[in-house]
């Protein structure tokens, strides 16, 4: 509860502050941490992102902050209220509270989500407070299966007994409490549809593990779990995707954080997760080179970008990105159904888990 | 420019008739007397009654009302009424001024101002005739209660008038009326038409009145600007140097003289008979059959008879006379038409939010020949021409006043105002923006490329006088333009700060503690923004003193984009 009466003095305190300069016959502005390649770290020692202290000011003076600044002031101040009556939003309903058209004009407060959604990151590393402590939520995104039970506002959930469809994961597992956890390690996958596949052939069961799909790009509640998981409970992860660069960055991001959130890698990213595949050797080791697709310019661009990331130099991933690079192929996880439906839970990943056939 | 000018009398103004049969040489010549195009004819009949009616205006001491109505009667086929408020002709006279080529008071005086194309308003009388077959109709009277009403056609074989009618009644009224007929002439308002003829001739004649009804009974008026008349130019011989063909075709069929050498020594300043003797060298000698035998005559003899010359011959003593060198002429002849009287003509037509009017002082050209050149800029308002796409720049040239319409490409006018950079004076897209740019050139002799008489030589030292007046009030543009300019993104970044005042107002009120009033917050923001906006002006002018005179840089627009960066 203290937590809370802080994170609403905050933001009262930038309210205030911004009158003072008002006051003062000064021009009000505020310093945003930058979040930006030029100012994420990459702590090799302890593997993660971290941000740098570089500031941008936004000043209301000037035309091109103008808008913004306004648009940061009405965030804090929805934020602030939503603290106070203790209610969560989704950014998506704060967006919608927030829009309006301004008096005497065609203009809206906000034309669109993507106006509102990097504000509220900006607000959180202004402040120092988690998206969370502000009393926002994304949309859950993501899946957990397997024998884990959680607690939830007083129900406990049995994840192995939700059927087939697993429990949706929510941008907020803070409040997530575990028990009865009987598993060896964490599968995370990054397609739906391997996660699917895995499930109907009763991996998680066979190999005594717990499973998760990020479903594309894992957002915030997937990330906060696998964390909690891992060190909660000492659990190593393993992380499946497709063998390209969204893919490798799916798992970076898992491991070491990312970008965006470099202020949160420490509660977000999990170093000790490792990477099971695909890989570009499994095309030769399990003959797969005729269902490989090939790159397309937007994935040869990505590559070189993830060739420069000082996350990714460490050999293994120079390697595995140089022969994509030189093959100019792809693979996707579903490309070992060519062998069998039963192919990928049967052999190709308790052979690799076991032989430890595994990338940092 | 204050200048009284003694009204004389008509009948002193007529003493200096010449007479010369020449109809025949106008049938051959028409083109090269502005008689070309149906849409160039029509204003060159325009364009020979208002200058007569300017310059008999001007030499009697009197502030010019000219009117000028063109009615269509058919395809192609139009008639036109001019009428003056001019000293009037005397009766004596109308069949000289109207029906005789090469009779006027023009062709044996250097006045180079205006008159300089066609052959006077005998040549209309003959393209009305040409085209019609009907006869100009002249009302005219010198104020002295006696109106003459005359029809008259010309003689074609006796370069005489044909009078078909004439009458008398008595009114107190002076002036001159004409009205004729044409065929075969097209009448628009475009760049080359007589409405835009009137008009720049409006602007480069501040002292006249101009009203003119075209076709569509539209009244157009160009109210006098000025009370001041110019100076009627000095009567100067003409400069050999400064000689086209067909003037000297023109003069030479005017001439009394019984041989070309007395012709080129009494017609022509700085001209001796030394100096014939070396035209004749310079011209030479052909091999010719005289009573079967060949020998080596000259190929125009000095000694024949000038009002023989043909075309040819003529453009053989103009060669000649290029290549043999001169005394300079005297510059004294030249008349500007003065910045005041510019300007107030520029305003008065243009009516622009902005202008700047410059006249550098004299100058010479291919080694000694003056002219002065005169410039103006108008920025918005009336200025540009408009066309489908928006405003165009309009640039308007002028020879001694009179307005160059045709023959736009290659003149060195035209290619002066190309040469500026109008980028370096703050003009992204001279050719969009709404400027008219005005070039009086001013000369003893506009060297023009052609008898027509519309395109300006390039002329090196010409083009420079003319390119450093257009600089200069570029860079006096600039100045006004990019404070305009700024005017406008520091009224639009108030009403931006203005417009999202409010909502940060309210903001700033729920995040706060204590919730003050929105409205008290709004308050002090709007005084803050106020302040600062002043704050920055000051700063401005006070950077604004220090680029008086010197070069001033085109303004970055305030820096935009990415937020600033810190350490």
């Amino acid at each position: 509860m203290d937590r809370r009466k802080e994170v609403i003095a905050r933001l009262a305190n930038m309210g205030d502050e911004l009158l003072e300069e008002i006051k003062k016959n000064e021009v009000p502005k505020m310093k945003v941490p930058q979040r930006g390649l030029n100012n994420v770290v990459f702590n090799q020692k302890e593997n993660i992102l971290e941000l740098g202290d570089k500031k941008s000011t936004r000043n209301f003076m000037n035309v091109a902050h103008t808008k913004k600044f306004m648009q940061s002031v009405l965030i804090a101040a929805k934020c602030k209220e939503l603290v106070d009556r203790d209610k969560t939003a989704s950014i998506r309903e704060l967006y919608y509270q927030l829009k309006h058209t301004i008096a005497d004009t065609k203009e809206n407060t906000f034309e669109g989500q993507d106006e509102s959604d990097p504000l509220i990151v900006d607000l959180e590393t202004m402040l120092g407070v988690l998206r969370e402590e502000l009393h926002l939520k994304a949309d859950d995104k993501g899946t957990i299966i397997g024998k884990i039970t959680i607690e939830d506002s007083g129900d406990s959930i049995d994840c192995s007994k939700l059927g087939r469809s697993g429990l949706a994961i929510p941008s907020i597992v803070e409040h997530y409490k575990f028990k009865d956890v009987k598993a060896d390690y964490v599968l995370v996958i990054e397609t739906a549809a391997m996660f699917d596949r895995l499930v109907e052939e009763k991996y998680h069961v066979d190999n005594n593990c717990i499973m998760m799909a990020t479903k594309g790009q894992a957002a915030r509640g997937i990330r906060r779990l696998v964390h909690r998981i891992n060190t909660e409970l000492k659990l190593p992860v393993i992380v499946f995707t497709d063998g390209d660069p969204w893919g490798y960055y799916i798992y970076s991001v898992l491991k070491a954080g990312s970008m965006a959130l470099a202020h949160e890698s420490r509660r977000l990213g999990t170093p000790g997760v490792q990477f099971v595949g695909m890989t570009m050797t499994d095309i030769e080791e399990y003959g797969l080179d005729k269902v490989t697709e090939k790159l397309k310019d937007v994935d040869k661009k990505r590559i070189s970008e993830l060739q420069v990331y000082p996350w990714f130099q460490k050999k293994e991933w120079k390697e595995e990105l140089q022969m994509m690079s030189d093959l100019g192929v792809r693979l996707e996880q579903q490309a070992l159904a060519s062998k069998s439906l039963e192919f990928v839970a049967e052999e190709y990943l308790p052979e690799k888990i076991k032989k430890k056939k595994m990338l940092p | 420019m204050d200048v009284e000018v003694k009204e004389r009398s008509a009948d002193d103004l007529f003493k200096e008739f010449k007479e010369v049969s020449i109809t025949e040489f106008f049938r051959k010549n028409k083109a090269h007397l502005g008689y070309s195009g149906k849409l160039r004819s029509l204003t060159t009949v325009i364009h020979e009654l208002v200058t007569n009616s300017l310059d008999a205006c001007e030499e009697a001491g009197i502030l010019p009302e000219i009117e000028v109505e063109i009615r269509q009667i058919g395809e192609e086929h139009y008639r036109f009424f001019e009428r003056d408020n001019g000293p009037g002709i005397p009766v004596g006279h109308i069949s000289n001024v109207f029906a005789k080529m090469l009779a006027g008071t023009k062709f044996h005086r250097n006045v180079q101002l205006r008159g300089q194309q066609g052959i006077g308003v005998s040549g209309v009388t003959m393209f009305c005739q040409m085209t019609t077959g009907k006869p100009m109709r002249i009302k005219t009277s010198t104020g002295d209660g006696k109106v003459h009403n005359v029809k008259l056609m010309i003689d074609i074989t006796k370069n005489n008038a044909d009078v078909i009618e004439q009458s008398e009644y008595s009114e107190y009224w002076r002036g001159t009326e004409v009205e004729g007929e044409v065929k075969s002439v097209k009448f628009n308002l475009s760049d080359q038409g007589p409405f835009e003829y009137l008009r720049r001739t409006a602007l480069a004649n501040p002292h006249a009145k101009i009203t003119f009804i075209d076709p569509e009974g539209r009244k157009t008026g160009f109210e006098r600007s000025v009370d001041v008349i110019p100076k009627p130019p000095e009567s100067q011989k003409p400069h050999p140097k400064g000689i086209e063909v067909d003037d000297l075709v023109n003069m030479s069929k005017a001439t009394k003289a019984s041989k070309i050498s007395s012709f080129l020594v009494g017609e022509f300043s700085r001209m001796s008979s030394a100096k014939v003797k070396e035209i004749q060298e310079v011209i030479g000698k052909e091999k010719k059959e005289v009573k079967g035998l060949m020998v080596d005559v000259y190929k125009v003899d000095m000694n024949w008879n000038p009002r023989k010359l043909t075309w040819a011959q003529c453009e053989e003593i103009v060669k000649a006379i290029e290549k043999i060198k001169f005394l300079a002429p005297a510059s004294e002849g030249l008349q500007p038409i003065d910045e005041e009287h510019i300007k107030k003509a520029v305003l008065n037509i243009l009516d622009p939010e902005f202008q700047v009017v410059l006249t550098r002082p004299p100058k010479v050209y291919s080694g000694g020949i003056p002219f002065q050149v005169e410039v103006a800029l108008a920025y918005g308002g009336h200025a540009g021409r408009p066309n489908e796409t928006g405003i165009r720049a309009e640039v308007m040239r002028f020879a001694n006043r009179s307005p160059l319409l045709f023959d736009t490409g290659g003149c060195a006018l035209t290619e002066a105002v190309k040469e500026v950079d109008w980028k370096r004076y703050g003009v992204k897209d001279f050719e969009n923006s709404p400027i008219t740019v005005f070039i009086n050139l001013i000369s003893t002799h506009i060297p023009y490329t052609s008898a027509g008489k519309q395109t300006v030589a390039y002329e090196a030292e010409v083009v420079k006088e003319i390119k450093f007046a257009l600089m200069d009030v570029g860079r006096k543009f600039q100045i006004f333009y990019s404070r305009q300019r700024r005017e406008g993104e520091k009224e639009a970044r108030r009403q931006m700060l203005l417009k999202y005042g409010t909502e940060l107002a309210e903001g700033l009120s729920k995040l706060s503690n204590n919730s003050p009033d929105p409205k008290k917050i709004y308050k002090e923001l709007i005084a803050l923004v106020e302040e600062k906006i002043k704050l920055a002006n000051e700063l401005e002018m006070l950077e604004d003193g220090d680029e008086e005179g010197g070069e001033v840089p085109v303004e970055e627009a305030e820096a935009v984009g990415e937020e600033k960066e810190e350490a």
